[in-house]
């Protein structure tokens, strides 16, 4: 890993990290706030009606919910708003530190330095686990500041809400791996961009409908945000099988961008 | 040990186009350098040729290992492109074609980021700054700011400030102004005196003649020639006019002098190599005036691309040479 780039990369996303931190730390605050404030009559009106199925739909992925304290967490992890906040780092600044850079032409600059592009691999996926855990850390943030707020601080579990956090970092460090192996496959952000999102949204997709859909739910296994279960974390029901899988799925993107980024030609950018 | 050593250099790309994949030799890849041997001496202005498109950059690349070799092998410094890229590019100065700058970061920071990643300090920035005028003030606002000009002295000051062994500069005074350009050749001047060693890519013709020891030409990626600048330019057929009061010189004969005409006492012919057999020739007749044309680079460099389309492409590199020498050909005096 180079410090100097390093260094670079976290001074030149600093204004973009904090935007993302304040958002996601709002959206993180908000949702404790809803369930101390509302959640009850919420529950009240979804199971006494007709709308009985919408409580599984929604608390189809990871649990998430404002009917609980719990649900709410879980929510505010998994919830599509923060998911796309978190992707700005998982899956942007991964696309932008190779495919980005060697479109925009800096990348040969970065590389007539003495560095190895191994080095500005690995510099480049810690810095994108760096961002990652400073946003997740954030939202989690949000979470305490809203229930200590409404007074709702006293259901936290903070011993599990940290296995939350670092599950949930551990989730989006495996899309950023895999981003970063598709932004040192290729010379242009946008098939680089689309393959990661295409995959990124079809995962969420398959884990969503395969909780709401039985037909569907034994492809579950086959999404990444199937090994994210905060809910479950937060009930004391951890499978530590989920971080063996993404670190798994992790290793193998990292091992596979290691051995391409530096078989690949840099011909002048066009 | 030379500064640059390719042996049987050569670059195939695969073919890129999805129409060209299913066209006619689709399973041809584009040879972009063809077995390229050459070396470079330790302490020379190395000029290396050719116009848009042949081969060039690719050979640059390959120097560098932002690619890697179909065939051949290339050491730079005595240490092998393929293997030991980090120890050779801690020892090279790089500025890249139509470089791409971080264009948030001011001058002065670019230039602390990317020289923080050598072991030398930046010994020469002062000395750069200075000659191609980058003021304090110009350095302390952020890249997005700057013109083209400006863009390329700070990738020039970027590629030397840590004083490399070898510069390797890839269409270096492209965007320099004439005054700029001359501050360059200056910067140039400084590095040989210092044994340094440079690497020049250019079409600019003029700019290789005025700075180069010697010069690689190549021709759709294969090295057609490789000569000192002085030898390349003295094998050129020249025109010679000149006036003579009473009967002319006899010219026949006379080793390298061609296509002798004579017309009313005015002696047109053409020179090629040595010029004292004919200044022989001609001591005993009454000269009042002589024009020898000088011989140009531009002249051996259209020689090799003698055909079509290449010579067309040339035309263009020599049109771009005069274009962007300006009042660089000030400085050329006649004989």
């Amino acid at each position: 890993m180079s410090a100097v780039l390093l260094r670079h990369t976290l001074t030149a996303g600093r204004w973009r990290l904090l935007a993302v931190a304040v958002g996601i730390a709002t959206w993180g605050f908000l949702l404790p706030v809803v369930y101390a404030t509302f959640g009850a009559e919420i529950r009240r009106v979804v199971e006494g009606g007709y709308l009985s199925d919408l409580l599984d739909a929604l608390t189809a992925i990871g649990g998430g919910s404002v009917f609980t304290l719990d649900g709410s967490i879980a929510l505010s992890f998994v919830h599509p708003i923060s998911i796309a906040l978190v992707a700005v780092f998982a899956i942007g600044h991964p696309i932008a530190a190779l495919a980005g850079e060697r479109q925009r032409g800096t990348l040969e600059v970065l590389l007539a330095r003495p560095i190895s592009r191994r080095r500005v691999y690995v510099t480049a996926l810690a810095a994108t686990f760096l961002f990652v855990a400073v946003v997740m850390a954030a939202n989690l943030g949000g979470v305490v500041a809203g229930a200590t707020l409404f007074d709702v601080a006293d259901e936290l579990r903070m011993d599990r809400l940290l296995v939350v956090w670092a599950n949930a970092v551990l989730l989006f460090t495996t899309l950023g791996a895999l981003a970063l192996a598709a932004s040192a496959s290729f010379h242009r952000v946008v098939p680089a961009l689309g393959i990661v999102l295409a995959f990124t949204i079809a995962s969420y997709a398959v884990e969503l409908l395969g909780a709401l859909w039985p037909d569907i739910a034994g492809w579950r296994p086959w999404s990444f945000f199937h090994y994210f279960q905060p809910a479950e974390i937060m009930a004391g029901d951890a499978s530590p099988g989920d971080a063996v899988v993404l670190a798994g799925i992790t290793a193998a993107a990292v091992a596979f961008g290691l051995w391409i980024f530096p078989r690949r030609d840099l011909a002048a950018p066009s | 040990m030379n500064a640059i050593e390719t042996i049987g250099l050569s670059k195939d790309y695969p073919r890129g186009a999805a129409l060209g994949r299913f066209g006619p030799g689709w399973r041809d890849p584009i040879r972009a350098l063809a077995e390229v041997t050459l070396e470079v001496r330790p302490g020379e202005i190395f000029g290396f040729l050719g116009p848009n498109g042949a081969g060039k950059s690719t050979c640059i690349r390959l120097l560098l290992g932002f690619l890697h070799p179909s065939a051949g092998a290339a050491r730079v410094l005595g240490l092998d492109t393929e293997t030991d890229g980090v120890a050779i590019r801690g020892r090279v100065g790089y500025l890249p074609g139509g470089i791409a700058l971080y264009d948030a970061m001011t001058g002065a920071a670019l230039l602390d980021y990317l020289g923080a990643f050598y072991r030398r300090a930046p010994v020469l920035r002062a000395r750069l700054t200075d000659g191609l005028e980058l003021a304090a003030a110009d350095l302390a606002r952020p890249v997005r700011e700057y013109s083209r000009g400006m863009r390329q002295k700070l990738g020039i000051v970027q590629a030397l400030q840590h004083d490399p062994e070898l510069a390797i500069l890839d269409e270096p005074s492209e965007g320099l102004d004439p005054l700029m350009q001359r501050a360059f050749y200056e910067i140039l001047d400084e590095l040989r005196a210092a044994g340094r060693t440079v690497f020049l890519s250019s079409h600019i013709l003029s700019e290789v003649e005025r700075v180069c020891d010697r010069v690689a030409i190549v021709r759709r990626g294969r090295l057609v020639a490789l000569e000192e600048i002085g030898a390349l330019l003295a094998r050129r057929r020249r025109t010679v006019e000149m006036r003579v009061d009473g009967p002319p010189p006899s010219l026949a004969g006379v080793p390298g002098v061609t296509d002798v005409v004579v017309v009313d006492g005015h002696v047109r012919c053409q020179l090629e190599g040595d010029i004292r057999p004919f200044l022989a020739a001609i001591a005993g007749s009454s000269v009042t005036d002589l024009t020898i044309e000088p011989a140009r680079l531009e002249d051996a460099f259209l020689e090799f691309y003698a055909n079509g389309a290449d010579r067309a492409a040339a035309n263009g590199a020599a049109n771009d040479a005069d274009a962007a020498a300006g009042g660089h050909d000030a400085d050329r005096t006649e004989p």
